[in-house]
């Protein structure tokens, strides 16, 4: 389901909003209504549904209280499984702690606020295992070839072109080999 | 060969206790450890040790140990409290000489960490680089290229690394600066926490100052930011230690003295009270007011006559607070006698 309001990035974040007696539900995305909450709106909604169950409440000692101190908003991925470990988002945000490798990837969108908040990034600079060292040094190559081929092209080498269109060919199907170990 | 981190001493001694650099790696295939069932450790732990043992490191395994036996571990900052009370399976392999221990199944399924006298976090980061390289061969480790490491709390994503420094800081602590330090270390991503002391206090004046952040940092940039900021404190407090004077001097140098001589001929010694005899001791030798100790004996009893420690160096168990305090004066005392 897409975000009401961007309508461009997925909605996460639901919330029921009770005016008089009439409830009507939205669904937006994190980032939106990250701003919404900025501007007070949110804050707003939130004191009219203050009975709303809130699923945070035991998050005050976890690295998560601090930035998803969002008392009544309810997270869609509180339902979400990792397909791994069988991790929900509500487990995470409960010890602090995700359940394996795969929940970075099920959970990226929801963690990524609390990781900026306590990283100040969400990009990694520093060392690299082996396995992916070599995995990166391939792909470089690769990016060279096809520059290299593009150039011969441009320049009518033809007989070059087709010699590194020959040994990049070789190399995406190793790509593919070493991959699937 | 090299002494154990506790026996010895290192650069910037005056100031710094020891270094320490732990990385945090988990392996692919594996749930992280709370979700981590006793086969999956058992499974983790037995591969694992394997190319380890080979390669000199000791297997303790902390599911066969007595409470007192893996106490002791964390006596020696070889281990985290945390992993010595853990229920589920969990192993160390210790290669002592070079200071590297690793954890395996701790929060993460392994933690790499070397620990060495002195402020030394390049070698530290370097032996602990060494046995992580050796590991990396044999284990496709948990990494994304956006978050690198994958680890259990998203505090430690990036390198995984966290180096730490124990600083000895009686003048700072005296002139009531640690608040201020606190926060500005905070400033550029570093933070204190007192050892051996009560809530914000530290009676043994004694810190741990280590990195923060380890997303989109290098492990040489935080190495780097962390021996800056040591240089720093260790300049600072090397100032206020000159600042004393006058009367303020005479009235530290009759406590130094008297600390001496309770730690020299007391009959029993707490633990708590070792902490602030051992500081005003350590404190005593930088201001050249106590000659006949030196910092290396200091660092054994460090260890030595911590509760599980001393208690397991006995052949009769202490049986009761007072039987262990009792034994801690004697063993302080022999080991001064024997060196001094």
């Amino acid at each position: 389901m897409l975000c009401e309001k961007c309508k461009k990035r997925t909605a996460t974040v639901f919330y029921n909003e009770n005016i008089n007696g009439k409830t009507r539900a939205y669904s937006l995305c994190g980032e939106c209504a990250a701003k919404l909450r900025e501007k007070g709106d949110l804050q707003e909604i939130t004191s009219m549904i203050g009975s709303f169950a809130d699923p945070f409440s035991e998050l005050n000692d976890s690295i998560f209280g601090g930035f998803f101190g969002m008392p009544t908003l309810r997270s869609a991925s509180a339902e979400k499984k990792c397909p791994t470990c069988g991790c929900t988002y509500s487990d995470i945000a409960k010890g602090g702690k995700v359940g394996c490798p795969e929940c970075y990837n099920v959970f990226g969108d929801e963690l990524a606020r609390t990781i900026h908040a306590v990283h100040g990034t969400t990009t990694h600079t520093g060392a690299v295992p082996s396995r992916h060292r070599a995995k990166q040094e391939r792909m470089e190559q690769l990016k060279k070839l096809k520059k290299s081929m593009q150039e011969a092209i441009a320049k009518e080498d033809f007989e070059r072109a087709a010699s590194l269109r020959d040994e990049i060919r070789k190399m995406e199907s190793e790509n593919n080999t070493k991959d699937g170990e | 060969m090299t002494m154990a981190w506790y026996n010895t001493t290192g650069q910037a001694s005056e100031t710094v206790i020891s270094s320490r650099v732990r990385l945090a790696r988990n392996i692919n295939g594996y749930p992280f450890d709370s979700r981590l069932d006793a086969n999956g450790a058992n499974e983790i732990i037995e591969k694992v040790s394997a190319p380890l043992e080979a390669s000199g490191f000791r297997k303790i395994n902390f599911a066969d140990l007595s409470p007192i036996m893996a106490t002791s571990y964390v006596e020696r900052h070889y281990v985290r409290p945390e992993f010595a009370t853990k229920e589920t399976p969990h192993a160390l392999l210790l290669q002592e000489q070079t200071g590297i221990a690793v954890m395996v199944c701790e929060e993460d399924h392994l933690r790499i960490q070397c620990i060495l006298a002195g402020l030394s976090l390049d070698e530290a980061y370097r032996n602990a680089s060494r046995t992580e390289k050796r590991l990396d061969e044999d284990f496709d480790f948990a990494y994304s290229e956006r978050l690198g490491y994958l680890t259990h709390c998203p505090t430690n994503l990036g390198t995984g690394m966290r180096a730490s420094v124990m600083m000895f800081l009686p003048a700072l602590t005296r002139g009531g600066y640690m608040n201020s330090l606190a926060s500005q270390l905070s400033k550029i991503g570093l933070t204190i926490r007192g050892l051996f002391g009560e809530g914000s206090g530290s009676a043994g004046c004694m810190y741990q100052i280590s990195n923060q952040v380890t997303l989109g940092i290098t492990e040489e940039e935080t190495l780097r930011k962390l021996t800056e900021a040591v240089h720093q404190i260790t300049e600072s407090e090397q100032k206020a230690r000159k600042a004393i004077n006058g009367e303020a001097l005479e009235r530290l140098t009759d406590r130094i003295l008297r600390s001496e001589g309770t730690l020299r001929y007391a009959y029993m010694i707490s633990s708590s009270e070792f902490i602030r005899l051992f500081a005003d001791v350590r404190f005593g030798i930088s201001l050249g007011i106590i000659n006949g100790i030196t910092y290396e004996q200091l660092g054994t009893l460090l260890v030595d006559v911590m509760p599980a420690t001393l208690t397991l160096s006995s052949e009769n168990t202490p049986k009761s607070e007072t039987a262990r305090d009792k034994l801690r004066a004697q063993k302080i005392q022999n080991l001064l006698n024997r060196k001094s």
